[in-house]
């Protein structure tokens, strides 16, 4: 990463001034990477796949407990405090700033005695359909499995084939049945994984790779907003459940031909046309790089390039 | 002062073992456009924790309520009540 040089002097300095969340907000998606990356992006390490490594964090016993009381996670009291309400509770001015605190500290937790039952240490990141297949190609532990969306039925009351769970997420999901797709396979190889993303992110979902818990990655999702409870802590309540992605859109303003069909596309709202000029225009600060907008357009006038390389959103995450 | 959003869902009309289980109606859950509501099973503990029996919904995403009042048009039950406040967007005026 050519920002390493910053995050050397990053984390040198936030080793004296750990309380300086202003810091901590710096350069937080870096120290995933700086942590976890082995010098490259952390969805990238092949390590953070493996059994042994899950066996080390005790996932198994984890996500069993995790994904028991999956749905029930915004209903819960911790700390005295549920998630019904939590933009008025995050208004208080006090009470706001203290709830921040607490609820990030353990979406990002790394502590020895994390509590699944609020999924401490699950958080992730968007990320392109090519970033997505990659891992399921070459990385994802086995088995691989495609079962219904649980945000979408908590919160829309459908059932949506579109998660994909491997390593040893997929046993445990598997006993919750009313999450296994019926009379299709769901089991699926390698191949069938990477057709299955392919078909979701065209449809405008939004793929997205977890840890659960860090840094243990078993989940590439593929999301809808604003069912997405990641999605929604993160757009709604300015929560780092979900980082932005490593990559920007930037549009070809020669060859767009105002045809708007992008727009439709985006989740995030960062894409709008102008009549005057007869384009789209996007808002890079609302763009998460999730590259969806790019299916729609026939005129190759969309392509990712790199956060790092926009100056105002470099290190924005 | 924020007027908050307030929403009441009368479980002895619908909650598992009422006359409607919320899983086979979800009508609320499908005409919300801000998804405020939330289907989940209930605290206690349940016989089978992998696969729990017993459901309700609870608006929980109050702040986001924009007070289109469709979930209590659609109610079958005529089990939700909606006393719209100020949504998140009106209260920081974007
Ligand atoms: S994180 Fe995304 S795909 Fe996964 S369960 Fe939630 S909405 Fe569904
Ligand atoms: S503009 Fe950005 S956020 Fe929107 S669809 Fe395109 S890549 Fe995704
Ligand atoms: S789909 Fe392509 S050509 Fe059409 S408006 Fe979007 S960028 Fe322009
Ligand atoms: S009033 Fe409208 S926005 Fe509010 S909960 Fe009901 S359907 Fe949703
Ligand atoms: S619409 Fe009414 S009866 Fe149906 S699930 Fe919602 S609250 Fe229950």
């Amino acid at each position: 990463m050519k920002w390493s040089g910053v995050l050397n002097i990053a984390n040198d300095f936030r080793k004296y001034h750990t309380t300086t969340t202003w810091t901590l907000q710096a350069i937080s998606m870096c120290e995933w990477c700086f942590k976890h990356g082995d010098g490259g992006k952390w969805y990238n390490n092949a390590r953070l796949y493996r059994n042994e490594l899950a066996d080390e964090y005790n996932a198994s016993e984890y996500l069993e407990e995790q994904w028991k009381n999956m749905e029930t996670l915004f209903i819960r009291k911790i700390m005295g405090f549920n998630s019904i309400g939590l933009g008025y509770k995050m208004q208080m001015p006090i009470i706001g700033r203290v709830i921040r605190k607490v609820v990030e500290g353990q979406i990002h937790s790394e502590k020895k005695n994390r509590n699944p039952v609020r999924a401490d240490g699950h958080f992730g990141q968007v990320l392109p359909l090519e970033d997505a297949q990659h891992i399921i190609g070459n990385l994802a532990a086995e088995p691989i499995i495609k079962n219904y969306c649980v945000c979408r039925w908590m919160q829309r009351g459908v059932k949506d084939a579109v998660c994909i769970n491997f390593g040893q997420l997929s046993e445990v999901i598997e006993k919750h049945t009313r999450y296994i797709p019926e009379d299709v396979k769901y089991r699926l190889d390698r191949e069938e994984a990477i057709q299955a993303l392919q078909e979701q992110n065209e449809k405008g979902y939004v793929a997205s790779v977890w840890f659960q818990p860090v840094p243990y990655i078993n989940a590439i999702c593929s999301c809808e907003s604003p069912e997405c409870g990641g999605l929604r802590l993160r757009n709604d309540f300015n929560l780092k459940t979900v980082y932005k992605g490593e990559y920007v859109i930037e549009i070809d303003i020669d060859k767009c031909q105002g045809c708007m069909s992008c727009v439709k596309m985006c989740q995030f709202s960062a894409l709008r046309y102008l009549p005057s000029v007869k384009r789209v225009i996007v808002d890079l600060d609302k763009c998460f790089g999730c590259g969806v907008c790019r299916h729609a357009c026939k005129h190759d006038a969309l392509n990712l390039i790199p956060r790092e390389s926009v100056p105002g959103q470099a290190g924005k995450y | 002062m924020t007027k908050r959003t307030s929403i009441k869902i009368d479980y002895s009309k619908c909650h598992t073992g009422a006359s409607t289980d919320p899983r086979e109606c979800r009508k609320c859950l499908f005409v919300c456009d801000p998804a405020v509501f939330l289907m989940h099973p209930t605290l206690e503990d349940h016989p089978d924790p992998h696969n729990p029996e017993i459901w309700r919904i609870d608006a929980i995403w109050l702040s986001k309520c924009t007070g289109c009042m469709k979930c209590v048009e659609i109610c079958p039950e005529q089990a939700i009540v909606v006393k719209p406040g100020d949504s998140l967007s009106i209260i920081r005026g974007f």
